[in-house]
């Protein structure tokens, strides 16, 4: 189950990365971020997992959809630069054999044993509690860092529409 | 076990999914197949199509979008705190309202920026 | 090696085996009720039920002539869709688009899953429920905006921008309506949040979240006062204006799974579910319910005018969301003044 996650996530986000039009490239973070959410399912985190969908596929894919879809004059067609050298892709295949190489490493020292790892299942009323009492402080902190995202945010687009002529209706 | 829970919603996908595909994919091949332009055009009540330079004006919006973005956030860490609410000592229940006060601000400053038209 | 040639199963273990999922719980459950068949005979059942209560408040009388009242029109509508041509324009997408509309059917009749039909009588308990059907939920205005904009067609673009941004203006508040159930109960799991009403119905503490949130329901199934993305003086179809024939019908009947849904999920949430006199068995009571819910819907639609989209933005971002937190705050004080034990389960 978890490879067949992790196989979806990372395909997905590699047909994101390739596809010519920037829609199909949405679409595949979509999928990506909903076999993220897959895996949090697995390791008994419902609740993030549930938000991880609303926030990031409902949330920030739509963002991108939208921005791709009225910003970009052109039909979102990415042009080719080149095509692959030879060197790019020897490259490339050398990074992907020393990131296997580093991984498999990884998973077989590592004292990790087959059965799936014991996770504590965290009881949403006590996550509350102690967001409201021990967390409390970066709560407010976190309040105040969404605050300035947004109006960031916001000052950042208007800069851009201020550029523009207002010809339109 | 929970798991089973989301082992159930995927065969009850499955099951929507292998009974409304066939029905996509029978219109798919019955309906009859014609090519001319006319009928090719997108709808646009008779008249021909001319561009699009009109879809500009839905990016007054575009602090909504931003907005949402922000509140959904906010939305998890609200749960949290509604289900331990009844549980959780005086004082503390209400530090989380300023929270959500402090993202007030925002949100005014996005309603006024959707609201002046000459920026977008 | 011949032994283990025999030891495929012969036919008749195989059909044992069949009828045995076939008869299990679980099975009939997702096929049958309160899954598929539920489900899909249901919006059915309520295209007819829009045509039939809308005539008649038109002074009307709506379909009168597949079966007796018209009964089988839906079926009807069904099969001539099926046969129809789908015309797409040039350029528009027709793998995209036929994959969203499908993907609409799907994401329209997740929630059901989770949305208790009798005590035990739900298809997956989920324990984050109420969160889970808020996750489904967000996710449909990125699938309609791909509609609209697959579709390659200036109306349909427009229909699925307007679509996007109202469902995003009025998810928020319609997640912080259900807040106070949330507090007042400290679950998200549907049976419980059922069983908590036992003794009062969540619609009359939380009278003021119930407003917020049948209005933001009915901003999230794009129905009058609510559809401009729709509006068929200006737009044709919204969104939906290039989906032809089957692709059509689908778009359609997922239209009206939602609707089920969402009527379910306000029975569920607001109107205690399944509980009442048990002169009629209890899933009996979520369906009357339900459809009792979706007729005042229906009703609203061939009463009131459409807003103006503008207004409709604002309203849902300022005052709908002022309203859902000032129902936090009078579920904050029920529970102050010690109300709390009424709910608890």
């Amino acid at each position: 189950m978890f490879l067949a996650l992790s196989a979806l996530i990372v395909a997905s986000a590699v047909f994101a990365l390739e596809a010519k039009e920037l829609i199909y490239g949405a679409i595949g973070l979509g999928i990506s971020l909903i076999g993220v959410a897959g895996l949090f399912i697995l390791l008994g985190a419902e609740y993030l997992a549930m938000f991880q969908i609303a926030v990031y596929v409902g949330a920030v894919v739509v963002l991108i959809l939208f921005t791709i879809m009225l910003v970009r004059r052109e039909s979102g067609r990415i042009v080719d630069e080149e095509e692959p050298t030879s060197f790019g892709r020897a490259g490339t295949f050398v990074a992907a054999l020393v990131a296997l190489a580093v991984g498999g490493a990884v998973i077989l020292l590592a004292p990790i044993s087959p059965a799936a790892p014991e996770f504590y299942r965290v009881q949403l009323q006590e996550l509350g509690r102690s967001l409201a009492s021990s967390y409390a402080v970066a709560l407010v902190i976190l309040g105040l860092v969404i605050g300035a995202t947004v109006v960031g945010g916001l000052t950042l687009v208007k800069i851009e529409r201020e550029e523009k002529p207002s010809g339109t209706t | 076990m929970a798991l089973g829970s989301w082992s159930l919603l995927a065969i009850f996908e499955l099951v929507i999914f292998i009974t409304t595909f066939p029905l996509l994919a029978f219109g798919w091949l019955m309906g009859a197949k014609g090519k001319n332009p006319i009928r090719d055009a997108p709808f646009e009540s008779g008249q021909t199509r001319l561009g699009e330079a009109r879809l500009r004006y839905m990016m007054q919006y575009y602090p909504y979008l931003i907005m949402y973005v922000a509140f959904d956030v906010v939305a998890m860490f609200l749960f949290t705190w509604g289900l331990a609410f009844a549980s959780l000592p005086f004082a503390q229940g209400y530090l989380f309202l300023v929270f959500v006060a402090i993202l007030a601000v925002p949100l005014g400053y996005a309603l006024y920026l959707s609201g002046r038209r000459d920026l977008w | 090696m011949v032994t283990q040639l025999q030891g495929l199963p012969g036919l008749q273990e195989l059909i044992n085996s069949v009828l045995k999922i076939i008869t299990s719980r679980t099975f009939l459950e997702i096929v049958v009720f309160p899954g598929f068949l539920n489900v899909l005979l249901s919006a059915a059942f309520l295209t007819w039920l829009e045509r039939k209560v809308i005539a008649r408040v038109q002074l009307r009388i709506g379909p009168l002539y597949a079966g007796m009242w018209g009964i089988l029109q839906p079926i009807a509508d069904g099969i001539k869709l099926l046969f129809k041509e789908m015309i797409l324009p040039e350029l528009a997408d027709a793998k995209l688009l036929m994959l969203c509309a499908l993907g609409l059917m799907m994401l329209a009749a997740a929630p059901i899953v989770a949305i208790p039909f009798g005590e035990g009588l739900v298809i997956a308990n989920m324990d984050v429920g109420l969160v889970f059907v808020f996750a489904v939920l967000s996710l449909f205005p990125s699938v309609v905006l791909l509609i609209g904009w697959g579709s390659n067609s200036k109306y349909s673009f427009l229909g699925g921008l307007r679509s996007l941004f109202q469902q995003v203006a009025y998810e928020i508040p319609m997640w912080l309506s259900v807040l106070g159930i949330v507090m007042l109960t400290g679950t998200l799991n549907l049976t419980e949040i059922v069983r908590a009403q036992q003794k009062v119905w969540f619609v009359i503490p939380q009278i003021l979240g119930f407003a917020v949130f049948f209005t933001a329901a009915l901003a999230e199934l794009e129905r009058t006062p609510f559809d401009l993305p729709e509006a068929e003086t200006e737009l044709v179809m919204g969104w939906m204006t290039e989906l032809s024939g089957a692709a059509f019908m689908v778009g359609f009947l997922a239209m009206y799974t939602k609707l089920y849904v969402m009527s379910a999920l306000i029975t569920t949430l607001f109107l205690g579910g399944w509980s009442g006199p048990l002169i009629v068995p209890e899933p009996l009571w979520v369906v009357l319910k339900t459809f009792l819910v979706a007729g005042v819907i229906v009703i609203i639609r061939g009463t009131f005018p459409r807003v103006r989209v503008d207004i409709l933005l604002r309203t849902g971002w300022t005052r709908l969301l002022l309203l859902a937190l000032a129902n936090v705050f009078v579920t904050v004080i029920i529970i102050w003044l010690g109300f709390g034990w009424v709910w608890r389960v």
